[in-house]
């Protein structure tokens, strides 16, 4: 706009408003600074979404710098989106309808300019910056740091100064509907907001995990889901012309939904340690709360009839009919997905993410929008492009849709690969593609954004009045309202209906607080005293550097991909292993729980996997893991994993402490002893087999382990049927074992410069299988190779098999034949037998205390120039010691003769 | 836990829909903002009305 249009335009407005006098006045530079706060927010939020998703399919894509890891970008994205985007939107939207609905103008416009700036340039900005810098809060919808939630919180107290006072000084006796979702949006997000991000840095663990399921409900249920509504409200009969179709029923449904919304929250932790009369009342609630919607939307669409061809031609109230129809659909999957016997499969799953995208985008963003180009219309002087806009829905219609349906048939794959035994990497494997495609659509649903705000901006200058043909019906609606209206009138006068909405109000108010009360304070009573009775007396704390580690695991968002709740669940216990206690948390400030698991949950991490191997892990994931998408870390190292910061082994300290007082305790053993009764599960635990009976001895996951039953695994012996094996032994050795063990089997991976003991080089040595089986099964005590028993017992066999043909038989020796193996004998009972044994079968008298586990050369026999090698410079990280100082050249070349001849020779006990 | 939320949710819904069925007056009072609301917007739609159609004619003038 040129600078004597805007006089032009002004002038006029101030010219109006005298004749207009009457009329409330709308602050209109408020509306267009907030929507265009909102758009830019929205369009940033949006890009920190796409980095986010396309760091599923490149995890190195940015990953070298803190300030641009997975974690941080991703509290960026979900706050930007809640507090820019959609807190933007509504406020524009407040700043435009609060004169029209309460008649009165906003209280002040100077507060208005102060919540500007204190929303966008004291909570969106710096809590932004804040995030990536490394101060934040790992609490779901709750991330920004503690500072900044404190301007959140005089945010909503100006605000119930600015939009709710002008009502209650009019005096309204018929406040239309969309007024109360403002007022009590506002008044009970006020209340709530503190709740949510304060009492989990107070109340730890599992208690604090009830508080924190309340406030990620309420984020949505209070805050964004009554403004959309109020929205969708006010843009449907303002466009068609035609009151809504029931005030009543839109009342039934405003009270139900804030009556109902706040007691969902438990139902994020269906099947976890808060007693279950609290899951179950949030269960029941999303029941309910599906019903609710079902009226609220009814009402709506009702109030549609017979304006189908305007929502087909007004952009704004096709945004707006998106929404609602979404509103209905996400409601809906939100109360199936509550259900216990759908939540124990797809919790933690993408469907999950899918939901809320659905929920945020198809459903509050296509509203927020419909509102912002409703009043974008009504306010002077603006521009409008209706063609780059119609585009703007048509992208994000199609980027939504397709977003939300690859999203929900990833977590379906997900739920499935999680139910069976396969490794953990598989399920992230088989999203890999849909991970993809997740990244792609989110770029048609930036460019309608984008498209969106450059409609606003571009164009013809709006001249045209604001009429239809339909607003004719409106008047009629009214005329024959007002005809009849006696009885109205006669009501008031009665008095007593005056204070309805005061009693109604108040009872808003319990419910709220009741809320509070059955499914945080009670459950948490009940947490407590089951802590103080069975949790065991003597529990370690964290150390300083373990607490340091825990800042920075929540600094980082390890919690958004790594549970730390074992649910009591047969595919969580059969992987993970026993279900998480109440009292494993009495430490927790704020608790770790987590909503979601891209990768294994981290409850019994203690003794999991040995240091070396996390230190890389963390270094760069795929060194150790080839198809891992977690991020690198390379700032908590000097350069390379065995080299960590203090940060570094401060994390270290903290994962390698998660589960050490379970295991410590004998917590377990004592229970299974005891008469100790922990809260026993109801009729809907018994329909999950697993949640009484004691978990396996050696969970999935579990490193190190050692089970009796490993089945000796023989490749086949037709030769059509070995080269098949060989085949797909490859490829599995490929995926899993090349990342350490290096692509030829030369124990050269890219994990190899950090891990001590070094992965064995598989080409140095002929292994019997069933030292292969054991290995496979069971893993390597002290090393870090894990075990994989979880795999299918042909693809071990397969790998048997592949493992076999990588062994090169060895040249003729190069070293002077030792003939007499009687001396190497002698030799070995004197330097080697405390170790591996008088017959070499690796059981010596040392054995038990050694991990590794000495070799046993009846199921091992190496190479010449590897067993030569090993007398030389022993084997780091185990116990065996270089022996050139103490041994002549000919007595180990005798040595080595001699342990060669030890292979299969028969064994009375070979140990492991 | 879900007694309570069950009972009291019914409570509620079943009090107002006799209230509903009984009173035919509170029927009209309680729709009554729907039609306020309409008539607000049409004030402040002419009230944009008057401002675009003054703009116009002041631009146009101006010009002229």
């Amino acid at each position: 706009m040129t600078t004597s249009a805007q006089n032009l335009s002004s002038g006029s407005e101030r010219a109006n408003a005298q004749s207009l006098s009457a009329l409330p006045s709308i602050e209109y530079d408020l509306v267009r600074a907030h929507v265009f706060a909102s758009l830019v927010t929205l369009v940033i939020s949006v890009l920190f979404g796409i980095l986010v998703a396309t760091k599923f399919t490149f995890p190195e894509f940015l990953g070298g710098h803190g300030w641009l890891t997975w974690g941080r970008l991703r509290y960026n994205h979900t706050q930007g989106i809640f507090f820019g985007w959609l807190g933007n939107a509504f406020l524009a939207f407040f700043y435009y309808v609060v004169p029209r609905l309460a008649n009165r103008p906003v209280l002040s416009r100077r507060l208005g300019w102060f919540l500007f700036w204190i929303w966008n340039f004291a909570v969106v900005l710096p809590g932004w910056v804040l995030v990536v810098a490394g101060f934040s809060q790992p609490l779901e919808w709750a991330e920004f740091p503690l500072i900044v939630d404190a301007f959140v919180v005089l945010a909503f107290i100006l605000m119930v100064f600015e939009f709710v006072l002008p009502f209650l000084k009019a005096r309204l006796s018929d406040l239309y509907v969309s007024a109360w979702y403002i007022i009590g949006g506002i008044t009970f997000t006020m209340l709530a907001y503190p709740v949510g991000n304060l009492v989990p840095e107070l109340v730890p663990g599992a208690r604090g995990a009830a508080f924190s399921g309340l406030w990620i409900h309420d984020a949505v249920g209070l805050f964004v889901t009554p403004f959309a509504v109020a929205i969708a409200y006010y843009v449907i009969p303002a466009t068609t012309r035609r009151a809504i179709f029931s005030h009543f029923l839109s009342m039934v449904g405003f009270w139900l939904l804030f009556f109902i919304y706040p007691l969902n929250g438990t139902h994020h932790y269906v099947y976890s340690a808060i007693p279950m009369a609290a899951q179950k009342g949030a269960i029941v609630a999303s029941a309910y709360l599906g019903m609710d919607v079902i009226l609220v939307v009814t009402n709506l669409l009702l109030s549609l009839r017979g304006s189908s061809g305007t929502v087909s031609k007004d952009l704004p109230l096709r945004f707006v009919w998106f929404g609602v129809v979404s509103y209905l659909l996400v409601s809906l999957q939100g109360s199936v997905q509550a259900l216990m016997p759908v939540n124990r499969f797809i919790h933690f799953t993408d469907w999950v993410i899918g939901h809320s995208h659905f929920a945020m985008i198809g459903f509050a963003s296509f509203i927020a929008l419909g509102g912002i180009a409703h009043l974008w219309q009504r306010i002077p002087g603006t521009r409008y492009n209706e063609r780059m806009m119609n585009w703007s829905f048509w992208l994000l219609a199609v980027g939504l849709t397709l977003m939300v349906t690859d999203l929900t048939i990833a977590g379906l794959v997900e739920a499935q690969v999680w139910q069976s035994s396969a490794p953990w990497i598989d399920s992230v494997r088989a999203v890999g593609s849909y991970w993809l495609v997740r990244t792609l659509s989110g770029l048609p649903v930036l460019a309608g954004f984008v498209l969106f705000w450059t409609s606003l901006v571009t164009g013809p200058r709006l001249s045209e009045a604001i009429t239809s043909d339909i607003s004719r019906v409106a008047s009629e609606d009214i005329v024959a309202f007002e005809s009849a209206s006696l009885p109205s009138d006669k009501l008031s006068s009665t008095g007593w209906l005056s204070y309805a909405h005061v009693v109604a109000f108040g009872a808003g108010v319990g419910f709220f607080a009741l809320s509070f009360l059955v499914l945080a304070i009670l459950p948490g009573k009940e947490l407590e005293d089951e802590i103080k009775r069975v949790a065991p007396v003597t529990m370690p704390t964290l150390t300083a550097s373990e607490q340091g580690g825990r800042v920075i695991y929540g600094r980082e968002g390890c919690a958004y991909c790594h549970t730390q709740q074992i649910r009591s669940l047969a595919a969580d216990v059969r992987r993970f292993g026993t279900p998480t206690e109440p009292w494993e948390t009495k430490y927790d400030y704020p608790q770790l729980w987590g909503t979601r698991r891209i990768g294994p949950d981290l409850s019994r991490e203690f003794n999991l996997h040995p240091r070396d191997w996390q230190l890389t892990h963390l270094y760069n994931p795929r060194l150790v893991v080839r198809d891992s998408v977690m991020p690198p870390y390379p700032w908590l190292f000097d350069g390379s994993p065995g080299q960590p910061t203090q940060e570094g082994l401060d994390v270290l300290a903290y994962i390698q402490s998660l589960g050490r007082a379970r295991q410590l305790s004998g917590f377990d053993r004592q229970t299974l002893a005891s008469s100790v009764q922990l809260e026993t599960p109801d009729m809907a635990m018994a329909s999950e087999p697993s949640a009484r009976a004691t978990p396996p001895a050696v969970p999935i996951a579990m490193v190190g382990g050692y089970s009796l039953s490993a089945p000796v695994l023989h490749p086949a012996l037709d030769p059509a049927d070995l080269q098949e094996e060989v085949s797909r032994g490859g490829m599995l050795f490929a995926a899993n074992c090349a990342s350490c063990h290096g692509s030829a089997g030369r124990g050269d991976g890219n994990a190899s410069a950090s891990l001590l003991p070094k992965p064995a080089n598989l080409t140095a040595a002929r292994f019997s299988d069933e030292r292969l089986s054991s290995v496979l099964w069971n893993g390597v005590a002290g090393s870090a190779m894990p075990p994989w028993r979880q795999l299918p017992t042909e693809d071990l066999r397969g790998l048997v098999a592949y493992i076999h043909s990588l062994h090169l038989p060895s040249a003729a020796p190069s070293m002077q034949e030792a003939t007499n193996l009687n001396v190497g004998k002698s030799l070995f009972a004197a330097n080697c037998a405390s170790c591996h044994g008088d017959t070499g079968a690796g059981n010596g008298p040392a054995a038990g205390a050694l991990s590794p586990s000495p070799t046993n050369f009846h199921l091992k026999k190496p190479t010449p120039e590897r067993a030569w090698d090993v007398l030389e410079n022993g084997v780091p990280g185990t116990a065996m010691p270089p022996w050139r100082s103490q041994l002549s050249a000919d007595q180990r070349r005798t040595l080595v003769e001699f342990v060669r001849s030890l292979y299969g020779a028969p064994q009375e006990n070979s140990g492991q | 836990m879900i007694n309570l939320i069950v009972i009291a949710i019914s409570a509620i819904m079943l009090a107002l829909l006799l209230v509903w069925w009984r009173w035919p007056a509170l029927r009209a009072w309680i729709e009554a903002p729907k039609y306020s609301m309409l008539r607000q917007e049409r004030r402040f739609d002419a009230q944009l009305n008057e401002t675009r159609t003054r703009n116009e004619l002041f631009v146009d003038g101006g010009h002229a």
